[in-house]
């Protein structure tokens, strides 16, 4: 990971050059378009026109519209069951993978436990729907347990949408507290016991604490991943209830007011950077 | 005894798996249903949904944006992402860990927000919605992992080689092409791949800067407007076997040589 | 120099790459750009056109004028030559300098059916600025084993408890506030400002009886799925194209009396292509073109151009209703076009109802 000391020595100017392309192209099309919606957040749409005075009269609508903030905290509500949950199921799979699971079946066990993540994005979404609509398998097997008497549905409508991202996020969590997990030396686990330590009690005091980056990493994507997507919320919400992506692109594509939709951009970034400091401690981005 | 200790394992890793590949297991399943609709009871198996499929002109079309894009944005993201590596992994550059960050933080950022930005900001100069705008967003979130993984596997060791080479006479486009490219080749490759089936599967940067050219997502989203169809999931089916064949070759090329 | 050495420079390494991005395949057909709502995306509407002018035909579809401005507005001047949008909206459009003249000797003016000509928005200062070319009715549309049909015809039993959980509402806030409208006992030209706080709480207790809310494609497959037994909002247009698969839906104007659909074509004044767009509006206004587009596989509708009458079927024309349409015609109101500032508050309401 550390990199090695300067080769050639032949100047900067031509790490510069190297690192010139990359560099404009994160600034002409990451950070100036960011930087173009700040401004843009400023600036106000009356009628079919932007006016552009600069003013904070779009947060000042975002936090007195009810449906803007309701759409904010939907969002958080949905984010924040979603991780809690993908980590809860993830962690055991993960455990059993790196500490049950023979290893040189362990690799096969992975990747089968990470394959369904090559579902088509949208298409992932749409196979819940599949599941979950009324006269779908769900539907059909409750109804031959006699659970039900007639056809049920739990498409549309925020559990299905919870569902389908934690289908997502288990997956992605396996993945990385597993990497987290077998990097564990073995004796660890060896000299809690050794010291008496039954095991639940080496893994709360051992185990866990030496886990708990993973765990946080994993989460911090999930955040991130989840309160910005569109797409599952969108197919498996049924409209019922709007995630703050969904109100944002509905700013954008029922009445192009794009300072609006920037502002509401700022607000959730200001959100995840928030989210970024208070798991700071276990995330170094920087030593990715 | 030890059965009974695994037991518990066991019937919860079933438990998990099946709950990962149920929808894919259902989709896959009702791609070969026999009439419209892909719910119980099954009434296949047909090739019908399949050949509809192939018979769309406009998804096939998409299938074509879908592949220029994933290929050339990738191609881009990973000479860009090695340059950067390569710069920063051997130069003692001036604020080395602040650029580093820098070429990271797309990652940070909701793909949604970066999709916005780079329509505001098109549509505010002038550049139309095209699938060239799709593949300069596709790179903006691409090129943060190929940076990473290049510049995790420049380390001291490589640097030696490479030093090495330059003390035998080589010269600097020969250390690049005949000792760098080939000693990091597998990363390189990883870097691709990934990106690959990033940009294949990105949804909502091609929805918001397209007009016609849809991406295969794009028109898939389109199509999953009319519910539940059999359609959907033959391509989904088909994408997905696609995906699956890709990761199986990657890994065979970044493992397998490992074993022999 | 070799290619090696020039791969060697990333600059020019970048900008090869960027070359094979920008020469993409050589232009071949001419191209025509139409805005349109999704029946006009039926390739058994579209490819007689592309055959016979030997040309392609570029569709990006939408749902709502409001929508489609934010697709012009997102765009450069030129990059659209056909637009189909609601007939109630074109004095907006065209006022705003967005549509070119349409010659009248051009088009069957003749055939139209004179009470959907709609002449009084289509035409601006003696200038026609579009054709009317397809309409029906946002009311109610049902499953006729599910509900009683006789309960249908008065939109206030929507609000009670009879059918609760199984009511899906169409997502387009204009019909579906004029419907409100009328179960209120107003007319939908009488929405204002005022009116909007009695109008959301309508709407909230219509969410709290509905299960679902969604474009044309989800609200009219809930109703044939049986997701939902009653769609708010529905006509002709979520029926007939279901009724090979449901023969159960049917569909009624209630009471109250109902709203008046009505699509038009016109022509971007920006276009580079309007000798060919305007054979495009011809096509589409032929009686050929007219029965395709009644029965198109998105939604079905009524044809403006009467003569479409001689080229569908009995049993089309039957389930398009063909013979009752004066009687429909004279209960019906069009859609309530508000001015920007109303159409935000509007907008707003319909937000906080789906957010209910």
């Amino acid at each position: 990971m550390t990199p090695a000391a300067p080769g050639p020595g032949r100047g900067d100017a031509r790490g510069w050059g190297l690192l010139a392309p990359a560099l404009l192209w994160t600034v002409a099309f990451f950070a100036m378009p960011l930087g173009v919606m700040g401004v843009y957040s400023l600036w106000r749409r009356v009628g079919m026109t932007v006016v552009t005075d600069f003013g904070l009269a779009n947060y000042v609508d975002f936090f007195a519209k009810s449906f803007f903030v309701e759409s904010l905290i939907n969002s958080l509500e949905v984010t924040v069951v979603v991780t809690v949950v993908s980590v809860l199921l993830a962690y055991p799979l993960a455990w059993i993978l790196a500490e049950r699971v023979p290893p040189r079946w362990q690799r096969l066990a992975l990747i089968l436990a990470i394959l369904p993540f090559w579902t088509s994005y949208v298409v992932r979404s749409y196979s819940w729907l599949l599941v979950l609509s009324e006269g779908g398998i769900l539907s059909g097997w409750l109804q031959a347990l006699g659970v039900v008497d007639g056809p049920v549905s739990f498409a549309n409508n925020r559990g299905a949408t919870v569902i389908g991202f934690v289908h997502f996020f288990v997956m992605l969590l396996t993945l990385t507290i597993y990497a987290n997990l077998v990097q564990l030396p073995a004796n660890y686990r060896k000299a809690a016991a050794d010291l008496g330590a039954g095991p639940v009690r080496a893994f709360i005091h051992v185990i866990l604490p030496l886990t708990l980056p993973g765990i946080m990493v994993g989460a911090f994507l999930t955040f991130v991943l989840c309160i910005g997507d569109y797409i599952t919320p969108q197919i498996l919400g049924g409209g019922r209830e709007l995630l703050l992506p969904q109100a944002i692109v509905m700013q954008i594509s029922r009445r192009s007011d794009f300072p609006m939709a920037s502002a509401m951009a700022m607000i959730l970034m200001a959100v995840v950077s928030l989210v970024y400091v208070g798991f700071a401690r276990w995330l170094k981005l920087e030593r990715v | 005894m030890r059965f009974l200790r695994a037991a518990p394992a066991i019937a919860y890793a079933g438990l998990i798996y099946g709950f990962i590949f149920l929808p894919v297991a259902v989709l896959v399943l009702f791609s070969f249903q026999g009439s419209r609709v892909p719910i119980p009871p099954f009434d296949g198996p047909s090739l019908e949904w399949y050949r509809a499929v192939f018979a769309d002109s406009r998804m096939m079309a998409a299938l074509g944006n879908s592949v220029v894009v994933a290929l050339l944005s990738s191609a881009v993201s990973v000479i860009l992402g090695f340059l950067a590596a390569w710069g920063l992994a051997r130069h003692d550059l001036r604020y080395s860990r602040l650029l580093h960050g820098f070429l990271m933080a797309p990652l940070t950022v909701s793909t949604l927000i970066v999709a916005m930005g780079l329509l505001i900001t098109f549509n505010a100069i002038g550049i139309p919605k095209s699938l060239l705008a799709v593949g300069i967003g596709h790179v903006v979130i691409n090129l943060p992992l190929c940076f990473a993984i290049l510049y995790s596997q420049m380390g001291a060791h490589q640097a030696n080689i490479e030093r090495a080479a330059r003390d035998l006479g080589a010269a600097e486009w020969q250390v690049l092409a005949l000792v760098t490219v080939p000693m990091l080749w597998p990363a390189l490759l990883a870097g691709f791949f990934l990106s690959v089936t990033f940009s294949w599967d990105e949804f909502i940067i091609a929805f918001m800067v397209t007009r016609f050219d849809a991406t295969l997502p794009v028109e898939i989203w389109s199509m999953l407007r009319t519910g539940l169809n059999p359609r959907t999931n033959a391509v989904g089916s088909f994408v997905f076997l696609v995906s699956v064949a890709g990761v199986i070759l990657l890994d065979l090329i970044l493992f397998g040589r490992k074993r022999n | 120099m070799t290619f090696s050495e020039r791969m060697k420079n990333p600059v020019a390494a970048a900008a090869l790459i960027a070359g094979l991005v920008f020469v993409g395949p050589a232009q071949a057909v001419e191209e025509l750009n139409a805005l349109v709502w999704c029946d006009h995306t039926d390739p058994k509407l579209i490819e007689p056109f592309e055959k016979q002018f030997g040309v392609k035909v570029n569709l990006k579809e939408y749902e709502g004028t409001g929508n489609a401005l934010a697709i012009v507005e997102q765009s450069k001047p030129g990059d659209w030559d056909v637009f189909v949008i609601d007939g109630v909206d074109v004095p907006r459009v065209a006022d705003a300098g967005l549509l070119a003249e349409i010659s009248r000797d051009q088009i069957p003016m003749g055939d139209i059916f004179p009470q959907v000509r709609m002449e009084d928005v289509t035409v601006r200062g003696g200038k026609m600025y579009a054709v009317m070319e397809k309409f029906g009715y946002n009311v109610i549309a049902y499953n006729k084993t599910k509900v009683d049909p006789a309960d249908m015809r008065d939109l206030a039993v929507l609000w009670s408890d009879k059918y609760k959980g199984r009511i899906a509402v169409y997502d387009y806030y204009i019909p579906v506030m004029d419907l409100v409208a009328l179960k209120m006992g107003m007319k939908p030209s009488d929405i204002a400002a005022g009116k909007l706080p009695a109008m959301k709480a309508e709407l909230f207790k219509l969410k709290e009886n509905s299960s679902m809310v969604g474009e044309v494609v989800a609200s009219t497959t809930a109703l044939a799925t049986g997701e939902a037994d009653i769609l708010v909002g529905g006509g002709e247009w979520a029926v007939s194209v279901m009724q090979a698969e449901n023969p159960d839906l049917d569909w009624v104007l209630p009471d109250q009396g109902g709203i008046l659909w009505s699509q038009s074509l016109a022509i971007f004044s920006a276009s580079k292509k309007k000798g060919l767009a305007l054979e495009f509006v011809k096509y589409v206004m032929s009686p050929e073109g007219q029965a395709r587009l009644a029965t198109s596989s998105c939604f079905w509708g009524m044809p403006a151009n009467r003569r479409a009458g001689e080229v569908l079927t009995a049993a089309e024309k039957a389930s398009l209703r063909w013979d009752e349409q004066d009687k429909f015609l004279a209960k019906s109101h069009r859609y309530f076009v508000p001015d920007s500032e109303l159409d935000g508050k509007m907008l707003d309401v319909w937000t906080e109802f789906l957010q209910h």
